[in-house]
């Protein structure tokens, strides 16, 4: 019980943020419905627990329902990373294209 | 016929000098693109009455080749030669190198240090035996190419075949990616023999793989 406190307090704390930084039109509205999506989701699947415990059981896995939430985010973080590298090599052909351009340029 | 020699440097202070004026007799205007050496190769080369061009970031060896080929293309070269600026090529091996193009037998020519057997003899034996044979079997099943030698880097091509590879690795996946894409455009391909002078190791395992993983990038990114 005190975890999932602790656990909601943080996603409380990350939404006000993801709220303030919306505000502030640091980030864009695709970036915040995603962002919003995340932790509502998160907060939901902390709060309903037990429920998560039974889906999981149904499933035919042995593991309980918070560690299936643990494996399915890694699963998401390596995603998010991977998609990162994908964006970094897109802005590295583009520091390309400047760099020859300038290089010709002379 | 114009032909045009591109050196990519980077830190080859030691050398560059050297490589200018070894290959300069050879061919009708030397290139070399300065990666953004932090030492004095820009001037060192500039020195030398050649065109030099300077990267203001340091991109890695297939960006520079590109941007030689760039202004060769521009300046209307009718062969475009990559040669490295370590010293490890010689450069009486461009007219061997050039011969099929000037004689219109192929469209493209990679110098293979592994036609003849007395062209490597200094070459590591875990190069040569174990990363050289890796990197043909890569070629071999991903792109279904069989070159004698699967990492060239010292070759000619035509204008036209220039203008056709686009290639955009920055860094040592150029190499496989011009080979696939001189495949792909069904360009006429030959291989000649080359010497080679080995200095320090080159390539590493390590450099190998991330060779791969930049060409799998690159697939995704298109």
């Amino acid at each position: 019980m005190l975890q999932q406190i602790i656990a909601l307090i943080i996603i409380a704390f990350f939404l006000a943020r993801l709220f303030w930084q919306n505000q502030k039109k640091q980030i864009t509205a695709v970036e915040f419905i995603f962002w919003l999506f995340f932790w509502v989701a998160s907060a939901i699947a902390i709060i309903s627990l037990k429920w998560v415990d039974r889906v999981v059981a149904n499933f035919g896995f042995t593991a309980s329902g918070i560690n299936v939430l643990l494996y399915l985010s890694v699963a998401v973080l390596f995603f998010l990373v991977f998609r990162l590298r994908l964006k970094l090599n897109r802005i590295q052909q583009d520091i390309t294209k400047i760099v020859r351009h300038i290089a010709l340029k002379k | 016929m114009k032909i045009f020699c591109v050196t990519p440097a980077f830190n080859e202070a030691n050398n560059i000098v050297a490589v200018i004026n070894s290959v300069k007799p050879m061919v009708d205007e030397v290139v070399v693109v300065d990666d953004c050496s932090s030492d004095n190769t820009y001037s060192l080369a500039k020195q030398q009455n050649i065109t030099v061009l300077k990267h203001i970031v340091n991109l890695g060896q297939g960006a520079a080749l590109k941007t030689g080929t760039e202004y060769a293309i521009k300046e209307f070269a009718d062969i475009i030669i990559h040669f490295d600026a370590d010293g490890q090529f010689f450069a009486k091996d461009i007219e061997t190198v050039i011969y099929p193009l000037v004689n219109n037998k192929a469209d493209i020519v990679f110098g293979s240090r592994f036609i003849n057997k007395q062209d490597n003899v200094g070459m590591p034996i875990t190069k040569k035996y174990l990363l050289m044979p890796l990197a043909k079997l890569v070629n071999k099943l991903l792109f279904n190419i069989n070159l004698a030698d699967p990492q060239s880097g010292f070759r000619a091509m035509t204008r036209f075949s220039a203008i056709k590879i686009n290639w955009q690795q920055d860094q040592m996946a150029h190499c496989s990616e011009i080979l696939y894409q001189a495949v792909k455009r069904d360009l006429r391909i030959k291989e000649v023999p080359i010497s080679v002078i080995y200095h320090n190791f080159g390539q590493k395992f390590s450099n190998g793989i991330k060779i791969l993983v930049d060409l799998f990038l690159a697939k995704l990114i298109k």
